[in-house]
Formats: C-alpha cells, structure tokens, sequence
C-alpha cells in the first residue's frame, strides 16, 4: 500500500528529468522517507529539492558545468541549441515578417530602420541557408542509424517531426492567402523581400500576437484563423521535439556531429546579427506611429530572443568544448 | 583551492560550489561505505551542516560522474557508495590545499592579532 510518504516523495521527485529517476530515483525516495519521518514538514527542503531537479534539468540539456560524457554532452548541447533557435526563430521571425508587410505598403523613412531590416533579413536568410544545409548530416545520420536497427528507436520522434512540419507548411501556405500586404498575391512591387515568403513567414508565426491580450478583438477574427493561431504552435513544438529527439537518439558518426556542431556554431552568429538588427529597428522607431510602429510585444519579443540567444551561445559552447575534447 | 601554490590533481577544485558538499561526502566515505541517509546523519555528525536531499544527490552524481565514488549493489532500494582509489587522491590533494590555506591563517592571525584564548 502507498503511504503518504511515499505519495510525498513521488511529488517530489517529478522536478527531476527520466533518466535521472531511473537511475537515482529509489535511493532518493527512500532517502526522502526517512528525512520526512525526522522532519514532516520543511520546505527549504522542498525548495532544494526543486532546485536540484531543475539543474539535472538543466545537466541534461547540456547547460550546467556539469559535464555529461563526451557524445551525449555534444547531442544535448546541439538539442538545446535546436529548441533555442526554434523559439528564437518563432518570435523574431513574427516581428521581421511584420516589417515586411509595411514595407510592402511604404519603405520605412528612418535610416536605422532600413539598416535594421535588411540586417534582419540577411541573418535569416543566413539561418535559412543553414537549417537546409543541417538536413544533409541529420538525414545520413538518420539512415546509418536506422540500418544498424534503430529503425524501432527513431521512428516515433521522426513520425513527430514530419507531422509537425506537414502542418506547419500547409497550414502556413493556406492562411498567407489572408495575407493583409498583398491580398495574396505573390510579390509586391516595393517590398525588400518577396511577398511570398513574408505572407508565409506572417501566416506561420501569426500565434505571436498581441491580440491574446485583446479577446474581445480575437473573438472578431475568423475561426479558422484563431484556430490557426492556437495550432501553430502546436505543430512548431511537435517539429522541434521530434528533430531534437531524433538528434539525441542517434549514434552520430563524429564527423558528422561535428559538422552539425558547426553549423549550430554559425547559426548562433546569425542570430546575434537578427537580434542587432530588430534592436536597431525599436530604437529607432520607438513609440512613433505608422506602419513601422514598435510595440510592448516587440519589445517583450526581443527579451525573449535575447534570452533563447543566450542558451543557445551557452549550449553551442559547451557542445564545440566536448567535441573539440573528443578530437 | 585551484590557486594555492603547491596543489595537484585537486579534482575538488572544479566542482565550484559543490567542492564544499563533495569534500564533505569524501570525508565521510574516507572510513567506509554509506547510503544516502548515513551519509548526512554522518556529516551532520562530524561537520555540523545537514546536506538537504537534493544538494547531497546533486554532489553524488557529480562525485560518481567523475569516477571519484561508485555505487555498490544493494538488496534494498538505499544504495551505499564508496570512494575510489581516484577520489582518495582527490580528497587528499584538496584537504591539503586546504591545510596550507588554514596553516597560513592561523600563523598569520597568531602574528597580528595574539593565540586565541
């Protein structure tokens, strides 16, 4: 029969990550069981428990001094990175498509603001160039691994990045027709981008929206579209965990890994660039009406790119350590 | 500890803020194998600080990450652990950095400020 020690413990415990129960978790439990039977109730314990299952967290990612071994702190590493760059892409690229629906309609006046855009268009071509060039190595990686019969292991996380991308794309591809900068036509005719691919970069990110905070605004927008809105990221996250889970399931020959670890390396670099460049841009417009208008969402947009930045730098570090470490 | 002119292979050194919890656990295992709850009922003992539960394990799994202990098999779920031949080293290099930095103290508090009552 459980007690409620034991029911106290299992609570307890969940701050820690999988791997970490399985392989501390019965001799913490028991550990737990006797501190609550000295001590019922203390919560600096609970307090340093919490933080000690969010730094094996943290361990995990690849994100702590702690070093894992060699390969897997360079999967972790790289995984950390991937989700960052993920979340930084989700909210940066909400705010750059934003820029080049008004830039369809009128080139911004302020040089700083052109100077920002461009910049921010460059790094994201950068990231784009270097997203399709990681595919090649995951891909070869994905093969090997599935021919040495880890086909049962990789298909469920592979399943779920295909899913999310499958609705990602279509999804993206169907609301840019909604598309307010070009009412859906496919290029625009003073744009510094194709109309294009702001209409699908707008459509894909439209759950970046300040209009969560205005329901009563949401509510007068078509259903489909706010369902759209709560979709979307639905199908980012199902992308993201399935490439990372399909990265930290696979035995990754070290050349490969070691090319990732470059490209994740680069991607970092551009980002730094994006996030100058929309820095550039809140600067420079400010509060000021018109179409390049900054807002409390931009700015809490570049907080949050900021800090995806910072892990991602963290990870990457961690990740070149290791696998300049294992050369 | 890393500083101190004279110190070697003092593994202890790197584990930042967990050196403190890991020299304690060393110490403790120094005179024989313990689980968890041995083991901060046994520093408590000797040291006067109680290693809350996630502290300690956070300090093991870096100690066995590091090959400085090792877990033993257990017919119950409280596994014990012991130290090393590598730990033993470690505990040693880091507890005579650690002497050479009280030895100066002393000597330089007995010179400026008298031996203590």
């Amino acid at each position: 029969m459980t007690s409620d020690a034991d029911r106290r413990a299992a609570r307890l415990l969940r701050w820690y990550p999988r791997a970490w129960r399985a392989r501390y978790g019965d001799e913490f439990t028991e550990l737990l069981i006797a501190e609550f039977a000295e001590r019922p109730r203390s919560w600096r314990r609970s307090a340093d428990v919490a933080r000690g299952g969010l730094l094996a967290r943290l361990t995990g990612a690849g994100l702590t001094g702690h070093e894992l071994a060699p390969p897997e702190q360079v999967r972790a590493g790289l995984a950390t990175a991937v989700c960052s760059l993920a979340a930084f892409l989700a909210f940066g690229v909400a705010m750059w498509s934003q820029l080049a629906v008004g830039w369809e309609w009128a080139p911004p006046s302020a040089t700083a603001t052109r100077v920002g855009m461009v910049a921010m268009s460059a790094a994201a071509l950068l990231l784009a160039v270097l997203m399709v060039l990681a595919v090649p190595p995951l891909a070869v990686a994905t093969a090997r691994g599935m021919a040495r019969g880890q086909a049962r292991r990789l298909r469920g996380p592979l399943l779920l990045a295909v899913a999310g991308a499958v609705v990602l794309a279509a999804g993206s591809h169907h609301f840019q027709n909604a598309w307010p900068g070009t009412g859906g036509h496919s290029w625009a005719q003073q744009g510094l981008v194709p109309g294009g691919v702001a209409a699908f970069s707008w459509a894909a990110t439209l759950s970046v929206s300040s209009y969560w905070a205005h329901p009563v605004a949401l509510s007068a927008f078509p259903p489909a579209e706010i369902a759209w809105m709560a979709v979307s990221p639905l199908a980012l996250i199902a992308l993201v965990a399935g490439v990372t889970g399909t990265m930290r399931r696979l035995d990754w020959p070290p050349r490969l890994l070691r090319c990732e670890a470059w490209l994740v390396s680069a991607a970092a670099a551009g980002m730094t660039v994006f996030l100058a460049g929309g820095c550039c841009w809140v600067l420079a417009e400010g509060t000021r009406p018109g179409l390049f208008h900054a807002g409390a969402i931009d700015v809490a947009s570049l907080a949050v790119m900021m800090l995806a930045l910072s892990v991602a730098r963290r990870a990457t570090g961690r990740a070149w350590k290791s696998v300049q470490g294992a050369h | 500890m890393t500083g101190v002119a004279g110190a070697k292979d003092n593994t202890l050194g790197t584990f930042g803020r967990y050196a403190g919890p890991a020299t304690l656990i060393l110490s403790s295992l120094a005179d024989g194998p313990k689980h968890g709850y041995a083991l901060t009922k046994d520093v408590e003992a000797f040291a006067g600080v109680r290693l809350a539960p996630g502290t300690l394990y956070e300090a093991l799994s870096r100690l066995e990450g590091q090959g400085l202990i090792e877990a033993l098999d257990s017919d119950d779920r409280r596994r014990p652990y012991r130290l090393t031949a590598a730990g033993a080293t470690a505990l040693r290099a880091h507890l005579d950095d650690q002497r050479r930095v009280a030895d100066v103290g002393l000597r330089r508090l007995a010179a400026g400020w008298g031996a203590s009552s």
